[in-house]
């Protein structure tokens, strides 16, 4: 199977905006059993006393609306879906005060990243979205939330992953630790690093640079147009060209090659083993 | 003008209903029609009641499918996606949404009615389809209720309740009829809550018996080894010779957590066959033994008669979420034949009885597992579709990797655990059923497809890209004949003829679009007869 041909960009510029919606699309289709959580948190015999001014009412009433209108993606119980980021872990729910960071969010969306807009919420019912979100981050410090913390992952053979990483795992040939690695540990903690290892591009990882597919284009003149690659289905192709414009073709009437820099990394899901995996990430590690 | 119209019409259609009275009168659906479904209907969620989602029509055919054409849209006008599989009985179609249901016309999309249900605390994630029975319409809510309307006009004939919202039960399900059996399945695994599948006369709504996939509440020595869930979220299939209903079962609870559950945890992640007038079990076969993955086996049971390795069977078959096809005999649950349609990593083969062997190794782990498939599965509520002129089972699959995690801190509730996919790539698949083995594959675009498959007698398959197109394929070898770009389909398509003219139905966001070949030039000139 051809999985560079069409392989599904991710961050292209021009059509984040589909991708975000079908990404949401794709979660909320299949999300039917799948984003749940330790719901322990939310039974109410082991309710603490909110630290919030938030009543329990309010608390509860918020539960509700999360689950049925925010559920999909952040998971009902705020931890995170598919799609949607884990709240306790946001840095956005953090700095919040009574919902002068949250109530932004709710009210306008997150277009570029799936979110749609809730702009009809109103005042009472986003004042129960943040008491129900402070109050899952309130408890998720008790440690009953669904966390992955740095120190689980140590488990690996640091130099058994240098060995690996200059070795069988092939990882040497594009990456470099003292190159675009350097210092990668410091920017990606645990479980970022690790699922950038693999190879989901990590939303939060801003200061790392993303490896993103690159189209050729030969036009029936013989000219050829490289770019981002911008658009692709089995119908059509289309890349960002170097002037900035996005430009699209059928892909019955030009020649393509689309190159995914990580390709690489689908092929190695299939042949690491479980200590390998984490070897090569405990050698990540060291890169600080 | 419009209003003159319209009056022309009724008047037309009074006269008619004096004078064919009774046929106009006995407008409804018998459900024993539902045996032997007419080509002008699509009279429950899979077809028929095989799950096979094939139609004998053959007007669109390969040579004609370039010519398609769209003869209507609707438009919901409203932000949720449609995912259910409309049904369509007296040439009007029902449609849903969470909460919502629409009537319209199958010939034209015009809107005949639409029922809101009051907004309610339920977990809005999604519907299937509603159930027709007689001159009546069957919704499931978000919130458990089981609500029947009057199919004229879509007002409420009663409304019961199935289970207890706050337990952290929802539905989504297209109810099955079976005579005056309405069975419905519950949904939830945020809760260590028992699966359950009830049965409700479909008259009075009262509850004629409920199945518990896991143990029920207060019953001690439970044979599920202290699991909870198994709940049955999709639509189930029916043999009447040997009337049974097969439907499958989800995961058990905690999900990915089970150091309080050992053992295979029966009868999660499994096909079931159970008596529709009794709910007494009958068989079960487990597709996961033990999962820890999250790997309902609620995928449509598809019934297939016919020769295997020689010998006539009545069969089963199922492609899995875990990434595992299934042939099973259906008179018994017995193994005919398992394989895998996707890449699989997380057993140690098959036992004697065609299940895989739960290989320890691939558990949620604190320190995480790379699994294939992911969370999401080789394949999940997107119907399949069997063409028995190919003997294929076209499935929409997907290989991918997720990471599974978990630790005591997580505890023993829900989820109890943390899992991210890694990478994954939608493909669509035919399966030869007497082999197991890969006839064709058809790339969909990678990351993910949400689009059941429609089959039809003329070798056509039906279905949507994970891109932005409805795409019509030829069922033996998988190339695309047609395509159209309206968008990431998110239902299974189904078909239906009225008055000559074959229409396939497929949904995209909150619209409904209807394909058929061009109409051919009446000849008449129209504004004649109302002069």
């Amino acid at each position: 199977m051809m999985s560079s041909r069409f392989y599904r960009l991710r961050a292209s510029r021009g059509y984040g905006l589909v991708l975000a919606l079908g990404i949401c699309i794709a979660a909320l289709s299949y999300a039917q059993s799948s984003n749940g959580q330790d719901s322990a948190a939310a039974k109410p015999a082991s309710r603490p006393v909110p630290e919030s001014p938030a009543t329990v009412e309010q608390i509860l009433a918020g539960k509700t609306l999360f689950a049925a209108q925010c559920g999909f993606c952040h998971g009902r119980d705020a931890g995170g879906g598919e799609s949607g980021p884990d709240l306790m872990a946001s840095a956005l729910v953090e700095q919040d005060v009574h919902g002068d960071k949250i109530g932004v969010v709710v009210r306008n969306g997150r277009p570029d990243k799936g979110m749609p807009a809730f702009g009809n919420v109103d005042p009472q019912q986003l004042a129960a979205l943040v008491a129900f979100i402070h109050d899952q981050k309130a408890k998720a410090k008790e440690g009953r939330r669904r966390t992955v913390d740095v120190s689980d992952l140590q488990t690996g053979n640091a130099e058994a992953g240098m060995r690996y990483f200059n070795g069988a795992g092939g990882c040497a040939k594009c990456h470099s630790p003292s190159g675009d690695l350097a210092g990668i540990a410091g920017k990606l903690p645990g479980l970022d690093l690790l699922r950038r290892m693999l190879y989901r591009e990590n939303e939060r990882g801003t200061e790392v640079t993303k490896a993103t597919p690159t189209a050729t284009v030969t036009l029936p003149s013989g000219q050829t147009v490289t770019g981002k690659l911008a658009y692709r289905d089995e119908f059509t192709i289309g890349l960002i060209d170097p002037s900035g414009w996005y430009r699209s073709w059928p892909v019955t009437q030009v020649k393509f090659t689309v190159m995914n820099p990580l390709e690489a990394h689908i092929e190695q899901l299939g042949k690491y083993s479980d200590e390998e995996m984490h070897n090569v990430l405990a050698y990540l590690q060291t890169l600080r | 003008m419009k209003l003159a119209r319209e009056m022309f019409a009724l008047g037309a259609v009074l006269v008619l209903s004096c004078v064919f009275g009774v046929v106009t009168f006995a407008q409804g659906l018998d459900p024993a029609a539902l045996l032997k479904p007419t080509p002008d209907s699509w009279p429950i969620y899979h077809g028929d009641y095989s799950g096979r989602r094939h139609s004998h029509l053959s007007q669109i055919t390969p040579a004609n499918v370039r010519e398609l054409t769209l003869a209507w849209a609707f438009q919901t006008g409203q932000a949720a996606q449609i995912k259910s599989s409309p049904v369509v009985a007296n040439g009007i179609l029902y449609v849903s949404t969470p909460d919502n249901v629409w009537a319209v016309d199958a010939r034209t999309g015009a809107q005949v009615w639409h029922y809101t249900y009051p907004a309610n605390e339920g977990f809005h994630i999604g519907h299937r389809g509603v159930a027709l029975y007689k001159d009546s319409v069957y919704l499931t809510t978000p919130d458990d209720h089981l609500v029947c309307l009057n199919a004229r006009d879509g007002t409420v004939r009663w409304n019961v309740v199935l289970a207890d919202v706050k337990e952290g039960y929802w539905t989504s399900v297209a109810p099955l009829i079976v005579r005056d059996h309405v069975l419905v399945g519950l949904s939830g695994d945020f809760d260590n809550i028992p699966g359950m599948l009830k049965s409700l006369d479909a008259e009075t709504g009262q509850t004629q018996w409920t199945f518990y996939a896991t143990a029920q509440p207060g019953t001690p020595g439970s044979p599920s080894g202290g699991a909870t869930g198994g709940n049955m979220w999709i639509t189930g299939t029916y043999d009447a010779e040997l009337n049974l209903v097969f439907v499958g079962t989800g995961n058990p609870t905690p999900v990915l957590a089970a150091q309080t559950r050992p053992g295979d945890n029966p009868w999660t992640c499994s096909i079931v066959a159970l008596n529709p007038d009794t709910g007494d079990f009958v068989w079960g076969f487990q597709a996961t033994p033990h999962d820890t993955h999250d790997w309902d086996a609620v995928e449509v049971p598809v019934l297939v008669d016919g020769n295997f390795k020689g010998s006539p069977k009545r069969m089963l078959l199922q492609a899995s979420r875990n990434g595992y096809f299934f042939v099973l005999d259906r008179t018994n649950g017995k193994s005919l034949l398992t394989s895998t349609f996707a890449t699989v990593n997380w057993s140690k083969g098959v036992d004697k009885d065609g299940r895989p062997i739960h290989n320890p190794e691939k558990d949620p782990a604190r320190d995480g597992r790379l699994v294939a498939p992911d969370e999401g599965g080789a394949t999940n509520y997107r119907s399949p579709s069997f063409d028995a002129k190919t003997g294929l089972l076209v499935v929409s699959s997907r290989d991918a990797y997720g990471i599974y995690f978990s630790k005591p801190e997580h505890g023993t509730v829900g989820w109890a655990g943390a899992d991210y996919g890694v990478f994954g790539k939608a493909v669509l698949r035919a399966i030869d059923y007497q082999t197991g083995k890969i006839r064709w594959n058809h790339d969909l675009g990678g990351g993910w497809a949400s689009a059941g498959v429609l089959t039809t007698d003329s070798g056509l398959s039906f279905t949507g890209d994970s891109v932005r197109s409805v795409m019509a394929l030829r069922t033996s070898d998988g190339a695309t004949l047609w395509h159209s770009a309206i968008g990431h389909v998110g239902n299974a398509p189904i078909t239906y003829e009225l008055d000559g003219r074959q229409y396939v139905i497929v949904a995209s966001g909150g619209d409904l679009f209807a394909w058929a070949l061009p109409e051919k030039p009446s000849g008449q000139i129209r504004s004649s007869s109302r002069r």
